[in-house]
């Protein structure tokens, strides 16, 4: 039996143990008002809030699976015009925080409102994590079985679903659930565009009430909706399938007359996830003239980008770790504490937030309002997003590579750290990433455990908007964007370089 | 344009972030935090720095005093004080509402305001037990598009009537909001509120803020809005006056739309600094800036008006005891009752 080197470890049961707080932190709330909490559980409105919840999550899922996945198939497999634009335009949106396109849309349209404006927005904002996952694994996808397949008389679709989806699936599935605990979990968005759900009736009985009791009963109920989400995700997400690079000559498929229909809805997508949000950002800045506080700007700036670097890499080092444990090693111990890492993922911020307020005030006042626990904060809220990104990179590099390397007299953990690691680094670089773009977007924890006069872009943008004043508003959502942009560009450069290698060849 | 985003690898944006490191543990931590906080005053502020940072800057300007300010809403700072418990860093809450304060007041977690500073201010406008102030007074108002409402309504249980489907903007979740409801629930009695929130079902179109209520009152969305007042003057601040489509109005004979609430403060340690910062929001220049650049009431004596609404002793409100809007909890079940929230 081969044993998890002890660093792995020790990262995994850290991340695991911080994981933990706002669970028990919800326990604790619970057990403290019972009778409270068991009424607030068991009311029609929990039922309505079900339902509202679950019909959001469901649609935005499939509809965020189908815009994604199709921009990643047109774009990498077809011989669709303009391929590498329209590529980074579907990656764009990632770069935009949602409560930003909301504004954006609510300016452009004033009575846009409920349920189908709040699935259009959050379909928008979340299709870029399934384009970015499907399209990296669609240029890794072995060529040849899929020819294999089509000279036996296969038709395209068959294909498309017998061949290329399964060696997709790990990382699609994955990409879903990030989506699907995205909606659970954003508040932003959704209660400027009014719709009601689990996360936004949390915020408001803090806010109307200071009910702490009863906000802890309806996030327990949001926790066990998690556990149910991704147990389904476990059960349908398929084995990862190791296999190198493949080398197969990339056959662009060619659409015919289809690329005049896909051609259109490429470009309107684009124009409601990209377009439409910066033009009305564009015209916040023209309507106001209020002249911009440049040293603010600058302080909120580096606030951002620091922060955003900093949690990128801390939390990209946690998440390797697990997915060693877990798709190295493939013990139960590693399987559960994956499990448990994404469960917390779908709490709404303000609850992780009030979670480690407390813990910090009251057993590490040391750590409270430092730099240190907003990072353990996000720690929680975004190890999913690298594990999505890393656990596929992780579990696909070849065991045999691992064999040959220990037949040849090295250890087990250098194996690990000399083989795995350089393999999967372009993996474990892309979470990253993704994780410094989501911490630039966060606003509800920041709020909550920045240190006292530590501003960042989304505080700031936050300020400005509270007050309405758009035109003070629109540099920092600007900035924001532009600053995200970079790791998004960047991740969708990283993810399609693998054509135009294959392509040289 | 994507050839160019090839070159700027990832790595290098993470090499540069990894630099990024050592200035933020530096400036997160410094252990010299520890020594200053016995000087520094901590305020906890669920008004936006926008409004208030220029009269905190004149108080450290005044007494020498360094301040640290926290931003936030006014809900999550005190939901953080409540979860900060005795340990709460925090000196000074400064709040939006009055419902907030309530909720520390009840938990024990607010020192008693010093009684020659409550004497300043009516004491309505303060808490019963003397654990916050009241700073600054605003008011509930009708905002509406004089081409759209020519006949003003007298009461604001006239919004009920059938005429008004589907034109008036409400913000349920918004804590002044609330706090209205619950005057009209402590004056009026239960029956009569939830039958009026229930025609709002019906009438109203709703809204996250005050603030986007007038806007869609301006931009013709909806007809009439039920804000408070100072929303409209800050908007007439950005775009002009002249510039304003909507106007502001009251209702008639004390009715419970007139509901008058304040922006206050609260001790959560009774140092001297914070006893002086109190004292220095309801000095003459303090309140003179509320009058002036934020358009509220002030309210000691002394210091006049700027906005043109009537004076607050002659605002037709409704006699009521801003202690007595605590009972937050019954309001909200009926708001839900009512399918509001």
């Amino acid at each position: 039996m081969r044993r998890p080197p002890f660093l792995v470890v020790a990262l995994s049961l850290g991340a695991t143990l911080f994981a933990s707080l706002p669970i028990g932190y919800l326990a604790i709330r619970f057990i403290e008002g019972l009778d409270k909490a068991l009424d607030e559980v068991f009311r029609l409105r929990t039922l309505e809030l079900l339902g509202n919840t679950g019909l959001l999550v469901l649609s935005v899922s499939i509809s965020a699976f189908v815009i994604g996945f199709s921009q990643a198939w047109l774009t990498t497999r077809s011989n669709i015009r303009f391929a590498s634009v329209f590529a980074v335009l579907a990656a764009l949106p990632l770069a935009i925080p949602s409560y930003v396109m909301a504004l954006g849309y609510i300016s452009v349209f004033p009575t846009f409102s409920g349920f189908f404006a709040s699935w259009l927005v959050l379909t928008l904002a979340t299709s870029p994590y399934v384009f970015l996952a499907v399209t990296a694994s669609l240029v890794r996808v072995d060529t040849a079985g899929e020819e294999v397949a089509r000279s036996l008389g296969f038709g395209r679709l068959s294909v498309l679903r017998k061949i290329t989806w399964p060696q997709v699936a790990p990382a699609a599935t994955a990409s879903v659930l990030l989506v699907a605990l995205y909606t659970l979990s954003e508040f932003g968005a959704i209660a400027i565009l009014r719709y009601d759900t689990f996360t936004r009736a949390i915020f408001n009985a803090y806010r109307g009430s200071f009910d702490r009791t009863a906000a802890a009963a309806l996030a327990i109920v949001l926790l066990l909706i998690t556990l149910l989400v991704i147990w389904l995700e476990r059960r349908y997400r398929g084995a990862n399938i190791s296999s190198s690079r493949a080398l197969g000559k990339r056959v662009r498929i060619d659409l015919g007359n289809w690329s005049w229909l896909a051609l259109p809805i490429l470009a309107l997508v684009a124009a409601l996830g990209v377009g439409l949000p910066i033009v009305s950002l564009i015209i916040w800045s023209i309507l106001g003239g209020s002249s911009i506080n440049w040293d603010q700007l600058l302080e909120a700036l580096w606030g951002s980008f620091s922060l955003a670097g900093l949690a990128g890499v801390i939390i990209g080092i946690f998440a390797t770790a697990i997915a060693f444990w877990a798709f190295r090693y493939r013990t139960k111990l590693g399987a559960f504490i994956e499990t448990l890492s994404w469960a917390t993922h779908a709490l709404p911020a303000i609850v992780v937030g009030l979670a480690l307020v407390f813990f910090g005030a009251n057993i590490t006042p040391w750590i409270y309002q430092t730099t240190w626990l907003l990072l353990i904060g996000y720690l929680i809220l975004f190890l999913p997003n690298a594990l999505a990104a890393i656990s596929s990179p992780v579990a696909r590099v070849p065991r045999s590579l691992e064999d040959l390397s220990q037949s040849l007299g090295t250890p087990a953990n250098r194996t690990l750290f000399k083989i795995v690691l350089p393999i999967a680094m372009p993996g474990i670089i892309a979470g990253m990433a993704l994780v410094s773009l989501t911490v630039l977007k966060e606003l509800p924890a920041t709020l909550l455990l920045r240190p006292t006069e530590v501003d960042t872009l989304a505080t700031r943008l936050w300020t400005a908007t509270e007050t309405l004043s758009y035109s003070q508003a629109a540099p920092y959502a600007m900035l924001l964007i532009m600053l995200a942009g970079l790791p998004a560009l960047a991740l969708n450069a990283q993810a399609r370089r693998a054509i135009s290698e294959v392509r040289e060849k | 344009m994507t050839q160019l985003f090839k070159k700027l690898s990832l790595k290098k944006t993470l090499a540069i972030s990894v630099i990024a490191l050592v200035g933020v543990s530096l400036s997160g931590c410094s252990p010299a935090d520890q020594d200053l906080q016995d000087s520094t005053l901590t305020i906890y502020s669920g008004r936006n720095e926008n409004l208030v940072q220029q009269v905190i800057d004149d108080f450290t300007a005044e007494t020498g005093i360094a301040v640290e300010v926290r931003y936030a809403g006014g809900a999550e700072l005190a939901a953080q004080i409540l979860e900060e418990g005795q340990n709460s860093p925090a000196d000074i809450f400064f709040s939006q509402d009055a419902g907030a304060l309530g909720s520390l007041s009840k938990a024990g977690l607010l020192k008693a305001i010093p009684q020659e500073l409550l004497d300043l201010v009516p004491s309505t406008y303060s808490a019963q037990d003397g654990n916050w102030v009241g700073i600054s007074g605003r008011i509930r108002v009708l905002n509406y598009n004089p081409e759209k409402v020519t006949e003003l309504p007298n009461s604001v249980f006239d919004l009920a009537g059938p005429q008004w489907q589907g034109r008036i903007g409400i913000a349920p979740t918004n804590a002044s909001f609330q706090s209205f409801v619950t005057a009209m629930r402590v004056i009026e009695g239960e029956e009569k509120t939830l039958d009026w929130l229930k025609a709002m079902k019906t009438n109203a179109v709703l809204f996250e803020k005050n603030g986007a209520i007038l806007e869609a009152v301006e931009t013709g969305v909806v007809d009439a809005g039920l804000i408070n007042h100072y929303y409209w003057y800050a908007k007439g601040k950005e775009v002009g006056m002249e510039n304003m489509k909507s106007r502001i109005t009251q209702f008639k004979d004390q009715d419970v739309g007139n509901l008058i609430n304040v922006a206050g403060v609260g001790m959560v340690n009774d140092s001297a600094s914070a006893k002086r910062f109190v004292e220095y929001l309801l000095s003459q220049s303090a309140q003179e800036y509320f009058a002036s650049q934020t358009s509220e009431y002030p309210l000691i004596a002394g210091v006049p008006q700027v906005i043109s609404l009537p004076a607050l002793e002659e605002v037709p409100a409704p006699k009521i005891d801003l202690s007595d809007l605590d009972s937050l909890s019954e309001t909200l079940d009926l708001i839900r009752e009512a399918g509001l929230i």
